[in-house]
C-alpha cells in the first residue's frame, strides 16, 4: 500500500479538480466523490489533505463513515 | 447586518464567516429537502405508503420552517443567500433526498427519509458544538431545529423497524421548538 508523507497528503486538498484525501488512524481515504466533501471541505470546518484523527473524536459521527470510502494508502509516521 | 451581534460572536472567538457558511449550507439543505420531500410524499401511496404520508408531510413543512428560521440569522451575521437557486442547491449540507429508482418501494423511500434526517441531526449537532456558550442565538436556533430533526428521525426510524422511539405524531401546530423564531 502506498505511503504518503503529510506534505504529499496536503497536495490532495480537493480544490481546483485535485483529489480529496483525508487521513485517519494512519489510513488515507479518498473522499473525492462524496457530496459531503465538495471542494475539499466537509461541514465547512474540516479540510481534505489533512489528518483528521483528532477532529473525528469531536465529530457527530464515527470512523465508520470514513470506512465507506476507498483506502488509497497509509500516512507515514 | 447587526453590527454588534456580529462583534459579540467574533469576540467570543468564533470565525463568523464559517458560521455563516454553515448556516447557508444548512438553509440550502432545508429548502432542497422541502422540495424533495414533496416528491417523496406524492409517491407515498397504497397500503404501506399512506401510513407514512402524514409524518412525511409534517417533516416537509417543518423543514421549510427551518429554512425560514435560519435565513434571518444569516443576514444578522452579515451573510447572504446565494443569488441563484442552483448554487443554493449545490452548496446544501446534505445530499439530495431523491426519489428511489423504484418509486413504489416504500421501504426505499423510508431509507431516503431517515438518512436525510440523520444528516440534519449530525449537521445541527455540529453547529451546536461549535456555538455552545459563544454564539447564543445561533446555538438556540440550531438546538431548536435539532430537537425537531431528532423527532423526524425517530418517526421514520420506527417505520423501518429499528424499535420504538417513544415519540408521537404532532398534535396541533407544527414546529413546537422552532415556532418561536417564526413569529
Amino acid at each position: 500500500m502506498k505511503e504518503f508523507t503529510k506534505e504529499e497528503l496536503k497536495e490532495h486538498d480537493g480544490r481546483e479538480g485535485r483529489k480529496a484525501y483525508v487521513a485517519c488512524d494512519g489510513f488515507i481515504y479518498d473522499v473525492t466523490d462524496s457530496f459531503l466533501w465538495k471542494d475539499g471541505k466537509h461541514q465547512v470546518t474540516h479540510h481534505a489533505g489533512e489528518d483528521l484523527t483528532n477532529e473525528l473524536d469531536e465529530a457527530p459521527h464515527g470512523i465508520d463513515f470514513l470506512k465507506r470510502f476507498p483506502v488509497v494508502g497509509r500516512l507515514k509516521k | 447586518m447587526a453590527k454588534v451581534t456580529r462583534e459579540m460572536v467574533e469576540k467570543a472567538g468564533l470565525n463568523v464567516d464559517e458560521i455563516i457558511e454553515l448556516l447557508v449550507k444548512n438553509a440550502g439543505a432545508e429548502l432542497t429537502t422541502y422540495y424533495y420531500y414533496t416528491i417523496l410524499r406524492a409517491n407515498l401511496i397504497g397500503l404501506q405508503g399512506e401510513g407514512i404520508k402524514e409524518i412525511a408531510e409534517t417533516a416537509r413543512i417543518e423543514d421549510r420552517n427551518h429554512f425560514e428560521a435560519i435565513v434571518p440569522r444569516i443576514y444578522e451575521l452579515g451573510g447572504k443567500l446565494p443569488e441563484h437557486m442552483k448554487d443554493f442547491h449545490d452548496v446544501s449540507a446534505c445530499p439530495p433526498a431523491a426519489l428511489p429508482k423504484d418509486p413504489t418501494d416504500v421501504m426505499a423511500i423510508l431509507k431516503v427519509l431517515v438518512e436525510a434526517e440523520r444528516c440534519a441531526v449530525r449537521g445541527y449537532t455540529h453547529i451546536c458544538n461549535i456555538t455552545a456558550g459563544k454564539d447564543h442565538r445561533t446555538y438556540d436556533l440550531a438546538l431548536s431545529i435539532l430537537n425537531e430533526e431528532i423527532e423526524h428521525e425517530s418517526w421514520f426510524s420506527e417505520f423501518l423497524g429499528e424499535g420504538p422511539s417513544g415519540h408521537f405524531l404532532r398534535r396541533g401546530e407544527t414546529s413546537p421548538f422552532v415556532g418561536k423564531f417564526l413569529k
